[in-house]
């Protein structure tokens, strides 16, 4: 046993300095698409995107963060493709009227801050809720707890009862299946709480739904605070929505709009 | 005459009185048409004598009439794949059951009652597999072509009586319940564990809380949508799964793709499994406790994920594969640093191996638990890292190679105790021989295109590919109609064959140990779920 | 007469009234008049045996004096007026119970029948409590024996009520030979009945027929006390019967074992030696043990109490052990102790078990089932009965401010002071069986957190269940009756000790242990007997002075002198922490109150996970919950597969598992089992000797006479 010791301490320590400098080794994000002017040929590269959202505005094609899936097809094989940033201060909040919303009442979530109010800031338990997620997000979520990101120094903690919870994280387009399990974890939950839906399946449902059996989002079902677009978004992303849900960084611009994504100092 | 050839020309002298159509593809494919009683007995000789594989079963309904196929395919080098169909009226109550003689087949047939609403006579155990009862009504049948698939749809009341089937009739038993919300980082499964409290005698798992009816959804799409389902549907081995369907789509179109794109796929798909596989260690890891071991091996998966990232543009290989090659180049610089990064990942992986195998503690909770004879694990079909460590050796990589993997210098592991220890060490050795074969393909790559030129989308036709994906062999079956749309498309992944096979290795063990079983076993719920 | 003796007459008056009324009135009003008469009979006889136990030594009387019959003369000491007293406290309660719980049997049996043996059983054993006479004695117990089997066997329609209760009858009897023979041999060396002049001839007996007296009554009394290897009996006896006469035999009749053991070896023969007591000592604990750990694995709650009090019946039987044993080597002040500790055990067993068989018996009536694995969430449907168990639950389990936890603590503090004793051997049976106690004391608990757990918390496991209602105000009352005594007779112990020191002295022990109990500075009598006056300075520094004026009997004290100038004290106080609980709480939920005065309470569901609905069939079962003792013990339980059968459909699907486990007690299989086959074995050999010929039968009668003409001419 004493081997394992040895080790930790020769490894040293490996965490990533973000928040407090930017992170910028190669491979933590995949990057998005940023709204690009791309001339004649914009409707083109416009279509090729499977899920709307590249959107042809004459000769420039707007991009709607919430409906990336990743595929890279607006980038790969294409003789002018869209600009590309390698950001991952992605954090969003949710705009138009969902069904969540509405249905939450009004004087729970209309006025209501996105981010926790003290003292719930400096210690979060989070509930990560599966539903219907292929994999991907739950993977970079699990990520954040690798010694890289080392989710716990900053003071949020993974559990797995809704009781304890103050956050509650969904990933995937809500199976007809989970809708049950989704909502009674929601009405466990003691307040304050707050929801993260991280990915673009938990946004829009992605290539997935709305089907017979698969939703369009988690913002149907329950009053969304913040969204973390990206197929899947990186574990820095995620952490970066949570630091905003905790009320130590500002929410920046709307992610692909300017060159690079704002500084989350 | 080759084996194929061999087997084609047994098949025909042994049933030579019924009807039976035997088509040779070149010397890798036996397509046979037959009878429905017929096929059950050929499939079912075919495992019991001749030791193939049962592959997967997929039913189609073509017209007014049921089309039922069976894949098989030989677990040694050199021998074909045999494809077993029949056909039947719509109107006919039930087809025969081969799940009583090839017991692999069982799950395909609970999923195909659920999808289809054919029932298969003998079969004890059907219904409430893929819809549960309480949320869905009987005779549902989504993937018939009547079907209204959008959401919203009218349907009627599910049966909100639902009670799980108990198996243990003892005084006292119960079955305890675990989820389907359970545990900190988990996917959603309802395990049942009867016990009468301290030894649990079986675990039955209900899974399907995330069926979002991909076949489904496939239908009617064109391929390069029908490839992003394929891709997305479990993502964490994404490169498998749209590397399989690409090769169905390039077998239907006739395309080949170009030596390049045969290395680089290896080299991903190799990436892909070393990941995949750090991955089951640090949840082993977890789940026995030993928490600095898991950090460990977390800290190399994320290592792995960003070696992903900076080679390929995304962290789970999104986006790569076409049909005919691959979608973007890789260049021979950024293909030998990542030689370079995998050395370093190689000399942690060794030491985590040999710290692992010095913590007699953690070997005691992995030893003699969650066992599976060879003959258990023969007669379910179970593929993948579980079966190599329970004496079935079946590698799609050795026994029906593809992209090179004929040139490549490799062992295919084998272990014979099928406890958790022989899982973990199966898991390490083909982790190691990922690292040596990706270093033998990047020495090998030659230059050229990775995208094969010429020929737009293929026209009707149906075929399936197959690659050894990081949990075993995983199977995409497409059918094509005139347009090139997707008519039928089926999966058999490699989790939904070993999720039947669970409750083997669950079955009257300590409760304390439950976790572990899951562990070693890198079972995905969102690959079986589809 | 005295006002006891009116008392006494005027009981069995009642009593005979009361058999007279039910024969007249009929059926239908044979349960109400059982509780009118037998309640008051009940009454009658506590407020006699008060009477004798608070202001009097002893109350002899005649009650009839015919020429013919020859006289019925009574004679009730301290003593017999304690167990009068316990048995009137149970008679009460219990009486009032039957007239809601013995209509169930309206039209099937003879209600009337009951009442007639009710009232004859307890009159026998009023009688058998009273009298100084060894024949008298005999004829009661016996009385009572039959009367309790007439009982038992009420329900004699089913099968196993009829083996049950003739195996407690054949057993009783044997039991009854045996202290017919030990009454037999005390008698015959006095020359006469009484107790008087066998007492005086106590300390003449030899060695040889001491022992035979302690052996055949301490295990034939024991038959009826219910003491390891005898008790076999009782776990059938009591599910079998109805649950009022279950309440009497677990509480009452049991206690008449307990009464012959200590007339036999504690009065009229004192034992003189360490080794029988030791004897005592270890069959209690044994009795103990394996009492609580068939009673956590049993799932009817009525054989789960009947084995339960086989376990309070070993602690009280250990307790009287360690008592003759420092009777024995010279300690009576120690001996006091236990004799106090024990007698107090025996009287809280007496409440909270009548208290536990009532409910049962009302959950049996109202939902239909006593098997545990059927029951649960009974809290909802059932809420009074819920806290009255729960309160037999706590005070059985050793809770404070209950009154289990006082005599145990009481016995266990005995038992630690055997360290003053001389011999080794004896110290370490006391210690070993200190340990066996305490063992019995963890697994009390679990057995009734089970109980309650699964009974009356989660969800119904049946539908029964969700019927169940508690329909009638006198099973309430008739409820509340032994647990409010349970809880007084908790938080009040320093007013109960001196009134068992009363009855144990001089009967049983010359001195007392009120003084070395209840020490005067704690109880705030001036008096500070044999402690010096720095010491008990010390303990007013540390505050035991509190509440002297607000609060009486604030403690209990059992010191141990370390040595001549090192005084250890041991003191608990259920009264304190009665105040204390109530303060805390009381605190705690104002507390809570304020602080979330401004806060919006939100009620939601229990989190099962995220399921639909959670199943009954998805929580634990009592069999589940206490799983891991048997495992443990699985070499006491030796559970043997009746039935092992895996089916399944063409070898691959697995579609039962059937599995069945049986039991043979460890009594029955050590002890019982080889007697009667070795019983059996001998009968089949000397069976063999009638073969039928007339010619073999004059061979024997001719052997004989030749042996008895030789052994005539040798003598």
């Amino acid at each position: 046993m004493a081997g394992w010791f040895a080790h930790g301490i020769a490894a040293g320590i490996r965490t990533t300095r973000f928040p407090r400098r930017r992170e910028e080794a190669a491979g933590v994000t995949p990057g998005l698409p940023q709204s690009t002017r791309i001339g004649a040929r914009a409707g083109e590269v416009a279509s090729r995107c499977p899920t709307g959202a590249l959107v042809a505005q004459g000769e420039e094609v707007a991009f709607d963060a919430r409906r990336c899936i990743h595929c890279y097809r607006c980038v790969r094989g294409v003789e002018t493709p869209v600009r590309w940033s390698e950001g991952y201060e992605w954090t969003l909040r949710p705009e138009g009227d969902r069904a969540g919303l509405r249905q939450a009442g009004v004087g729970e979530v209309a006025e209501r801050p996105f981010a926790f109010e003290p003292p719930f800031r400096r210690s979060i338990n989070i509930l990560v809720m599966d539903a219907g997620d292929c994999g991907a997000c739950l993977s970079e979520v699990r990520q954040l707890t690798a010694p890289q990101y080392n989710l716990h120094r900053l003071g949020f903690f993974i559990t797995p009862t809704p009781r304890n919870a103050d956050l509650l994280l969904v990933v995937g387009p809500v199976t007809d299946a989970m809708r049950h399990p989704l909502l009674s974890a929601w009405e466990a939950m003691p307040t304050p709480k707050r929801i993260l839906a991280v990915g673009a399946c938990a946004l829009t449902g992605s290539i997935f739904g709305p089907s017979f059996v698969s939703g369009a989002g988690v913002g149907d079902l329950l009053p969304v605070d913040l969204e973390v677009p990206g197929s899947p978004p990186p574990p820095l992303a995620i952490l970066h929505a949570l630091l905003v849900l905790s009320g130590r960084l500002e929410l920046s611009g709307s992610p692909g709009a300017g060159t690079m994504a704002g500084e989350g100092d | 005459m080759t084996r194929a050839a061999d087997l084609a020309a047994e098949l025909l002298a042994t049933w030579s009185d019924e009807r039976l159509d035997v088509v040779r593809v070149g010397d890798v494919l036996l397509k046979l048409r037959t009878g429905d009683r017929r096929a059950i007995e050929i499939v079912h000789w075919l495992v019991l004598h001749r030791r193939f594989q049962f592959g997967g079963m997929a039913v189609r309904e073509e017209g007014e009439r049921w089309q039922v196929h069976y894949l098989l395919y030989d677990r040694d080098p050199g021998g074909p794949w045999v494809e077993v169909g029949y056909d039947a009226p719509s109107t006919q109550a039930e087809l025969p059951s081969l799940s009583s003689l090839v017991h692999a087949a069982d799950w395909y047939e609970r999923e195909a009652e659920d999808h289809f609403g054919v029932r298969f006579e003998g079969h004890p155990r059907l219904g409430d597999f893929v819809l549960h009862d309480e949320e869905w009504p009987e005779g549902l049948a989504p993937m018939r072509r009547a079907f209204d698939a959008s959401a919203g749809a009218a349907r009627g009341e599910p049966n909100c009586d639902w009670r799980p089937r108990r198996i243990l009739h003892e005084p006292g038993a119960f079955a305890m319940t675990i989820g389907p919300i359970y545990g900190g980082i988990a996917e959603p499964v309802h395990f049942l564990l009867e016990t009468t409290g301290e030894n649990v005698v079986r675990a039955f798992p209900r899974l399907f809380y995330k069926y979002r009816a991909v076949e489904k959804r496939a239908e009617g799409q064109e391929i390069a949508a029908a490839l992003l389902l394929a891709e997305r549907f479990n993502a964490a081995e994404a490169f498998a799964h749209s590397f399989a369907f690409c090769r169905a789509i390039e077998t239907v179109g006739g395309m080949v793709a170009p030596p390049r794109a045969h290395g680089l796929r290896v080299i991903l798909a190799e990436l892909e499994r070393l990941r995949c596989h750090v991955g089951t260690i640090r949840a082993i890891c977890g789940s026995t406790g030993l928490a600095v071991a898991e950090a460990r091996a977390s800290y190399l998966e994320e290592e792995l994920l960003r070696t992903c990232g900076a080679l390929a543009g995304h962290r789970y290989l999104f986006g790569l594969n076409l049909p005919g090659g691959l979608a973007t180049d890789l260049s021979d610089v950024s293909c030998r640093s990542l030689v370079g990064r995998l050395s370093e990942a190689e000399r942690a992986l060794h030491t985590l191996d040999r710290m692992l195998a010095t913590t007699s503690s953690f070997l005691d909770r992995l030893e003699e638990v969650g066992v599976i004879t060879e003959k258990q694990a023969s007669e379910h079909g179970l593929v993948g890292p579980v079966a190599r460590a329970s004496g079935v050796v079946c590698d799609l990589r050795r026994a029906h190679p593809y992209a090179g993997y004929e040139h490549y210098t490799f062992e295919v592991a084998r272990e014979e105790e099928g406890d958790g220890y022989a899982r973990l060490r199966v898991l390490f050795f083909e982790a190691f021989q990922a690292i040596a074969i990706i270093r033998q393909a990047v020495d090998r790559l030659p230059p050229g295109a990775v995208l094969a030129s010429g020929g737009g989308a293929p026209g009707g036709g149906s075929a399936f590919g197959a690659v050894e994906a990081s949990g075993g062999a995983a199977l995409h079956w497409v059918w094509l109609d005139e347009e090139g749309r997707v008519a039928r498309y089926r999966i058999a992944p490699p989790s939904f064959v070993n999720w039947h096979g669970f409750h083997l290795a669950a079955e009257d063990f300590a409760f304390q140990d439950f976790p572990i079983i899951l562990a070693t076993f890198a079972l995905s719920v969102a690959e079986n779920d589809r | 007469m005295s006002a006891a003796e009116i008392l006494f007459v005027l009981f069995y008056v009642m009593l005979a009234a009361g058999a007279v009324a039910t024969i007249v009135a009929g059926d239908r009003r044979a349960p109400a008049l059982m509780a009118l008469f037998g309640a008051a009979a009940g009454g009658l006889l506590v407020a006699a045996g008060v009477l004798v136990l608070g202001w009097s030594e002893r109350v002899e009387f005649t009650l009839w004096s015919l020429p013919s019959l020859g006289r019925l003369h009574l004679a009730v000491d301290r003593l017999s007026a304690l167990f009068l007293i316990v048995a009137g406290l149970v008679f009460l309660p219990v009486s009032l119970f039957s007239a809601g719980y013995a209509l169930r049997f309206a039209g099937r049996y003879s209600l009337k029948a009951m009442g007639i043996h009710y009232y004859a059983l307890f009159a026998s054993i009023a009688l058998l409590l009273s009298t100084d006479s060894l024949l008298l004695f005999l004829l009661a117990w016996e009385a009572m024996t039959i009367f309790a089997y007439l009982l038992v066997n009420f329900d004699h329609e089913r099968e196993q009520t009829r083996g049950a209760a003739y195996l407690f009858f054949a057993m009783a009897e044997a039991g009854t030979a045996a202290v017919v023979v030990a009454f037999v041999l005390l008698a015959n060396a006095a020359h006469s009945f009484d107790f008087a002049p066998i007492r005086e001839i106590a300390g003449s007996l030899g060695a040889g027929t001491r022992w035979a007296v302690f052996l055949l009554s301490f295990f034939g009394f024991g038959v009826k006390a219910g003491i390891v290897p005898v008790n076999t009996w009782l776990p059938r006896a009591h599910p079998a019967a109805p649950a009022n006469v279950s309440a009497i035999l677990s509480a009452v009749v049991l206690n008449m074992g307990l009464y012959g053991m200590l007339r036999t070896n504690g009065d009229l023969l004192p034992l003189s030696t360490v080794t029988p007591g030791v004897i005592v000592l270890v069959v209690g604990a044994l009795t103990a043990l394996v009492g609580i750990l068939y009673a956590t694995t049993a799932n009817d709650l009525k054989t789960m109490l009947a084995h339960s009090s086989i376990e309070n019946i070993g602690i009280v039987v250990a307790g009287f052990g360690g008592a003759f044993v420092f009777g024995a080597a010279g300690r009576p002040d120690l001996a006091a102790i236990l004799f106090v500790a024990a007698v107090y055990h025996m009287t809280n067993h007496s409440l909270y078990k009548s208290l536990l068989f009532m409910s049962a018996g009302s959950i049996d009536e109202a939902v239909g089932t006593r098997d545990l694995d059927r029951l649960g969430g009974l809290a909802r449907f059932m809420p009074l009965t819920s806290i009255f168990f729960l309160v037999g639950a706590l005070s059985i389990s050793a809770i404070p401010p209950f009154n289990g936890f006082v005599s145990e603590w009481l016995t266990l503090q005995g038992i630690l002071r055997s360290a003053e004793l001389a011999s080794r051997g004896v110290k370490i049976a006391f210690v070993l069986a200190g340990a066996g106690l305490a063992l019995t004391a963890a697994l009390a608990i679990t057995c009734f957190v089970k109980a309650f757990a699964m009974g009356f918390l989660g969800l119904p496991r049946t539908q029964a269940v969700r019927q169940a209602r508690e329909r009638r105000a006198i099973t309430i009352f008739s409820l509340g009756i032994p647990a409010l005594l349970s809880l007084a007779l908790g938080i009040l112990p320093t007013y109960v000790v001196p009134v068992l020191d009363r009855a144990v002295r001089p009967a049983l022990v010359q001195a007392s242990a009120t003084g070395q109990l209840v020490p005067p500075f704690f109880s705030g009598s001036p008096a500070h007997g044999e402690l010096p006056p720095a010491f008990v300075a010390d303990f007013h520094n540390i505050g035991a002075q509190i509440g002297q004026t607000i609060l009486p009997g604030r403690g209990l004290v059992v010191m141990h002198r370390g040595g001549a100038d090192q005084h250890v004290v041991f003191a608990m106080s259920p009264s304190y922490m009665v105040v204390l609980l109530l303060l805390l709480g009381g605190a705690t939920y104002l507390g809570v109150r304020l602080a979330t005065r401004k806060r919006a309470m939100r009620r939601a569901a229990r989190w099962d996970g995220g399921l639909h609905r959670l199943l009954p069939e998805m929580t634990y079962t009592a069999t589940g919950f206490s799983s891991p003792v048997r495992v443990i013990f699985r070499a006491i339980f030796r559970p043997r597969a009746a039935e092992d059968v895996r089916e399944t459909v063409s070898v691959h699907f697995r579609t039962a598992i059937r599995r069945r486990y049986e039991e043979v007690h460890v009594v029955s299989r050590l002890f019982i089992h080889p007697v009667t086959h070795a019983a059996r074995w001998l009968s089949d050999t000397l069976a063999r000797m009638h073969n039928g010929k007339i010619n073999t039968y004059v061979i024997y009668v001719l052997l004989t006479l030749a042996v008895f003409v030789l052994v005539a001419w040798l003598a």
